[in-house]
């Protein structure tokens, strides 16, 4: 067998087996059970456990339209966890690419509870259970000020409103509000809340990453700096099924739906992988 | 199959087959994508950084401080930094605009003011941040102790085995990467342990590396197959 040209494959071929690999498993879809892991389930929990009276949940995101995929069912999954249990959200974007993205999932979500919401107090009001603060520059800047005053740092939200004339920010004012940060991230925005929110002010910090970044953040996991993770589409996937499997919200689950295809394309990858490896092995031996 | 009808999935189609085009070969409908992508990006942030940041916060209330001086004439507090109108945010703006004087061959020094200051603020902030908030508290995370043993104080025989394999890993690690003695003896033992740390580490990057890049592809298959197709639900 001529082993030289197996390993010589043009990479055209590769991408094809990798689209192929993608698209079959779409066109006939399947149930795919997601074991949920444990920094997934610690980070539910930490925001199942927060007092919607007393406290917000804030979800600080600089995902852009590369990291779209992996990020944004995190925040939508995120809402939904909130919204269900009536705990008042908080976004930011640290990133002004992302921005436009997070308000289209705000407005998604929103709709999504307000179709079925029967009652004035049932759905999800602007101001009162969700306020968006917008971007502000660099970072390092509202991570800190945040701490000190939130509509101080953000005078006006995302939609040119004062942001202390909305209802919930009447009873928040900074960190000591708020049960949790997760920030959701292609970068390090997790880190910069643990070493300059976390060490100053004691608020907690939960991550959403892409799975490229995780693995920076799984050591301050077991040290308890960052509450709980989702690592990834996956870490997306897990947190949409356990917030399914304890409220039944419903709604379209972006990242579980990706879940059977990325598996089959690790199945590819794997298999081009022992292939090569295989065929360098015999052509060494052939040589 | 229920092909779209909106003009703006047709063009994020367009120009992701513009992108993708670059898997068979560069060519100049990829080289047109990516151009358009950079100029777009950055056209969007100057706006959104005069609309949503310079106007609110920096020319309003300098605006509102001159009308006020104007009416009522100057006073201290239009020079309360934290006051809806005041004549201090100007200084930090004038400052910021020391960056364009790179453009002017006899003033191209004073681009290392707020260069300077940027790094300085930044560096002053970071790194005492970084020492308490990612370095100390990973020493302490990697100590061994009683405590993780102990299932009274939420430890057991499993997390003191992990601890142990952290403890192992860290030291064998620091070992390879101590190049300051040659490896020999009891360094060369821990080295060869922190290479296999190393490789892991490495392995799991990748994994999720390939993991993350799939999960890309898989947006825009989601997109093509559902939002212009309509062959997927």
């Amino acid at each position: 067998m001529n082993w030289e040209r197996l390993i010589q494959i043009d990479r055209r071929i590769i991408f094809l087996a990798m689209g192929l690999g993608i698209i079959i498993p779409m066109l006939f879809p399947m149930e795919m059970p997601v074991g949920a892991q444990r920094v997934t389930r610690s980070l539910f929990k930490t925001i199942d456990e927060i007092d919607g009276q007393e406290q917000c949940l804030m979800i600080s995101s600089d995902y852009t339209p590369q990291t779209e995929p992996e990020c944004h069912p995190m925040s939508l999954a995120l809402m939904r966890h909130a919204f269900t249990r009536r705990i008042p959200v908080l976004l930011n974007a640290l990133y002004v690419e992302g921005a436009p993205l997070l308000a289209s999932g705000i407005e998604d979500v929103m709709e999504e509870f307000n179709s079925r919401a029967t009652t004035h107090e049932d759905s999800i009001i602007y101001g009162r259970d969700v306020v968006y603060l917008g971007w502000q520059p660099p970072p390092i800047v509202p991570i800190l000020a945040m701490g000190e005053s939130i509509a101080g740092i953000y005078p006006d939200d995302y939609y040119g409103n004062r942001t202390d004339s909305l209802e919930v920010m009447q009873r928040i004012r900074n960190y000591d509000e708020v049960g949790i940060v997760v920030a959701i991230t292609g970068l390090s925005a997790p880190l910069w809340y643990v070493m300059f929110a976390q060490t100053k002010y004691g608020v907690k910090v939960g991550a959403g990453c892409t799975a490229v970044c995780a693995p920076d953040f799984y050591p301050y996991c077991g040290t308890g700096q960052i509450s709980g993770m989702m690592a990834g589409m996956k870490g997306a996937a897990e947190y949409e099924e356990l917030v399914e499997e304890t409220f039944q919200t419903g709604g379209r689950r972006k990242a579980t739906e990706g879940m059977v295809a990325q598996s089959a394309a690790h199945l590819v990858i794997m298999g081009f992988v022992i292939l090569g490896n295989i065929a360098y092995f015999a052509s060494r031996r052939q040589a | 199959m229920n092909l779209s009808t909106d003009i703006w999935v047709w063009v994020g189609v367009v120009l992701t087959f513009c992108i993708y085009s670059f898997l068979y070969r560069d060519n100049p409908l990829y080289r047109f994508g990516e151009h358009l992508f950079v100029g777009v990006s950055n056209a969007f942030t100057l706006s959104f950084m005069i609309h949503r940041i310079i106007i609110p916060v920096m020319w309003r209330p300098f605006a509102q401080a001159c009308q006020v001086a104007g009416s009522d004439g100057v006073s201290v507090d239009l020079f309360n930094p934290i006051a809806p109108a005041n004549f201090l945010v100007i200084i930090p703006g004038l400052v910021g605009c020391l960056y364009f004087t790179r453009f002017i061959p006899r003033m191209t020094w004073m681009v290392r003011i707020p260069i300077g200051m940027f790094m300085g603020y930044y560096t002053g902030r970071t790194v005492p941040a970084y020492f308490e908030g990612s370095v100390f508290p990973q020493m302490r995370g990697t100590l061994v102790t009683q405590a993780v043993f102990d299932p009274a104080q939420g430890g057991g025989v499993m997390s003191g085995l992990f601890a142990v394999l952290v403890l192992l890993g860290v030291i064998g690690t620091l070992a390879y990467f101590y190049f300051s003695k040659e490896h020999r003896g009891p360094l060369k033992w821990g080295a060869q342990v922190g290479i296999v740390f190393v490789m892991v580490g490495f392995g799991a990057s990748f994994g999720f590396t390939v993991m993350a890049r799939v999960s890309l592809a898989i947006g825009r298959f989601i997109f093509l197959m559902r939002d212009w197709l309509g062959i997927v639900t």
